[in-house]
């Protein structure tokens, strides 16, 4: 299924890109196409360096039946419904591939079979319709389209999704990593403990992820242990502890598992986002990626923020999780700064670190 | 004795440094310099795992700062701890924290960075491991070095402890002084080995390159169904 998205759904940006980016020349009326691939979503969106910047996302969402991503069957999916993601893409923002002046794609990090699939449309279309092809990274899309649609013009980044937790902010031309997980990240916790305790799927009902729904039950947490390191954290020890503790309570007493499970896993994750805010002393809080769309994890973030004194701030829902949209965004960046490459060249990064990738327009 | 006699116990001044978890005042011990570290109320933890945490972090550092100092490592002395109120009133180190140092003389800074790589050695020889090993909870007095902010430390610490004690300290080169990265890490594992020997070194740092890859790269860690979350 392809659901599309257009500005009527997730808003305009409330700020002048100008402000967020005041090296780029800005005079040239520019459209590009992104597409991202990296995991479990095919996304295409359209940037432009015109209101309202960001024009559509369309994507298509693999849902495994049971069990996590198995790359091979991600990547069949996305082969499945390039075609149409892209047309949506295109249809929603009202324009042809003709009017398109570049094209970008995720090249990294994530799933090999996943990542070529984007990487072999983008080639394509860059190749057939002679369109430059700009290579974005995918944890670099989630920050600016974060820093985008909240105005925060020079914050400390928590980044949680499937695949990531993170702590990042920009000194010195990069995004600089402060923090990470040590083993799990934050996402995949989650959904590992809800299948593992027969709670999913489906993950997610009514927009609230079922650790946090069957934590509504509870009214004290289970003891769990709290790991964090500098600011690192570790969810391993977590992740096996609860599903010990869930195996040995009756139905009952097991929601406490799950309000354990959920406070510590936030906690850690808020906890060194605060120690990063503190070390690097930058001047607001964003959080993004897919476990942004947690209202829970939300509300924690707004908590640590107030008490700090900062601004805080959270993309739209759709732009949280993985889209084209961002991708496109930070490809219209990237191409306004020159960085484009051959489609020859353009091999798929799984391993790709956010803090190697240099950031010359900010 | 006399110091005893000085005036009160504790006298709270200003705020010295507001840290991530604690708060750090600037205070006289029966007249002489020091600080009062509080750990205050996190609003975003559930305040029963909140309670237990602040307790048992100001019981683990004033362990581990006793612990260090039986090591041999330098760290502040501590007057009081009080676990109720999660304080520890400690020596006010009168210098320079090592992140502030490195961008001001790097050369005073390489040689902190020996002797931070040995007093490292020493805490782990000891079971310690500090948990939080950046160059912001290293203060540099002269040309004595001393460590600080033992909240996360673990004193039946292994291996991985103190391979994680090492990641940390290279993780805020890279993040923090990204121009001082090789000569930094190059000075630390130069203490280190000479407390540790040269072989200790290389086990060690051969566990830092497993666990810096078992994080970062693990393709697992993709493998889950975040980013489906639509409006309800
Ligand atoms: N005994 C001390 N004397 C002087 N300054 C100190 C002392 N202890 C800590 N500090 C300063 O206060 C800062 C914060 O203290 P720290 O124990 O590291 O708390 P946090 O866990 O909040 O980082 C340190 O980085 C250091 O600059
Ligand atoms: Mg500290």
């Amino acid at each position: 299924m392809v659901s599309v998205a257009t500005p009527s759904s997730y808003g305009s940006p409330p700020v002048d890109p100008r402000v967020l980016y005041p090296r780029l020349d800005w005079s040239r009326e520019l459209y590009v196409l992104g597409i991202e691939s990296t995991a479990h979503t095919f996304g295409v969106g359209v940037a432009s360096t015109r209101p309202p910047y960001i024009l559509s996302s369309a994507r298509s969402v693999y849902r495994p039946e049971k069990g996590g991503i198995h790359p091979r069957e991600a990547a069949a999916h996305h082969a499945r419904v390039a075609p149409e993601v892209l047309r949506a893409a295109l249809d929603a923002a009202g324009l042809r591939i003709g009017d398109i002046d570049a094209v970008a794609v995720a090249l990294g990090p994530g799933l090999g079979p996943a990542l070529r699939v984007g990487a072999t449309v983008a080639r394509g279309l860059a190749a057939y319709f002679r369109k430059p092809l700009v290579p974005v990274n995918h944890a670099l899309a989630h920050v600016e389209i974060g820093r985008l649609y909240t105005g925060l013009v020079d914050p400390l980044v928590l980044y949680v999704s499937g695949g990531n937790t993170m702590v990042t902010a920009f000194a010195k031309g990069r995004y600089r990593v402060f923090g990470e997980t040590l083993d799990v990240a934050l996402g995949n916790l989650l959904d590992t403990f809800a299948r593992e305790a027969g709670l999913a799927p489906p993950y997610v009902v009514e927009g609230l992820h079922v650790v946090d729904r069957c934590a509504l039950e509870a009214d004290e947490p289970a003891d769990l242990p709290y790991t964090v390191k500098g600011m690192d954290v570790s969810y391993s020890g977590l992740l096996t502890a609860a599903l010990r503790l869930w195996r040995r309570l009756g139905p009952r007493e097991r929601p406490r598992v799950c309000l354990g499970l959920r406070e510590v896993a936030y906690s850690e994750a808020v906890e060194v986002a605060e120690r990063g805010a503190a070390h690097t002393g930058k001047p607001g809080v964003l959080l993004t990626g897919g476990v942004a769309a947690s209202p829970v994890l939300r509300e924690r973030v707004a908590a640590m923020a107030e008490a700090r004194g900062l601004p805080w701030g959270v993309p739209p829902l759709h732009l949280c999780g993985d889209n084209g949209a961002m991708i496109a965004w930070v490809g219209l960046l990237n191409y306004m700064a020159g960085i484009t490459v051959e489609p020859g060249e353009a091999v798929v990064k799984q391993r790709w670190r956010l803090d190697s990738v240099d950031v010359p327009w900010r | 004795m006399e110091a005893r006699l000085c005036g009160r116990a504790l006298e709270i001044g200003g705020l010295l440094y507001r840290g991530a978890e604690a708060e750090v005042y600037e205070a006289r011990w029966f007249c002489m310099p020091a600080v009062v570290k509080v750990r205050p109320p996190k609003p975003y933890r559930h305040p029963r795992i909140d309670e237990l945490l602040r307790t048992r972090r100001t019981v683990a550092e004033a362990r581990a700062m006793y612990a260090a100092l039986r090591a041999g490592v330098s760290v502040p002395a501590v007057y009081l701890v009080d676990p109720l109120e999660k304080i520890i009133v400690m020596e006010r180190l009168e210098g320079i924290s090592l992140a502030h140092l490195v961008e001001a003389d790097s050369g005073r800074a390489l040689e902190a960075a020996r002797r931070l790589g040995s007093m490292a050695a020493r805490l782990h020889a000891a079971g310690v491991a500090h948990g939080d090993l950046t160059t912001s909870n290293v203060v540099v007095v002269g040309d004595e070095v001393f460590l600080v902010d033992f909240g996360l430390a673990s004193l039946d610490a292994d291996e991985d402890d103190y391979a994680v004690d090492v990641h940390l300290f290279m993780r805020s080169l890279e993040s923090t002084h990204p121009d001082h990265v090789e000569d930094m890490l190059k000075s630390f594992l130069e203490g280190y080995r000479q407390v540790a020997g040269g072989d200790a070194v290389e086990n060690l740092m051969r566990r830092v390159e497993e666990i810096r890859l078992m994080g970062r790269y693990r393709e697992e860690r993709r493998r889950s169904v975040w980013g489906q979350v639509e409006q309800p």
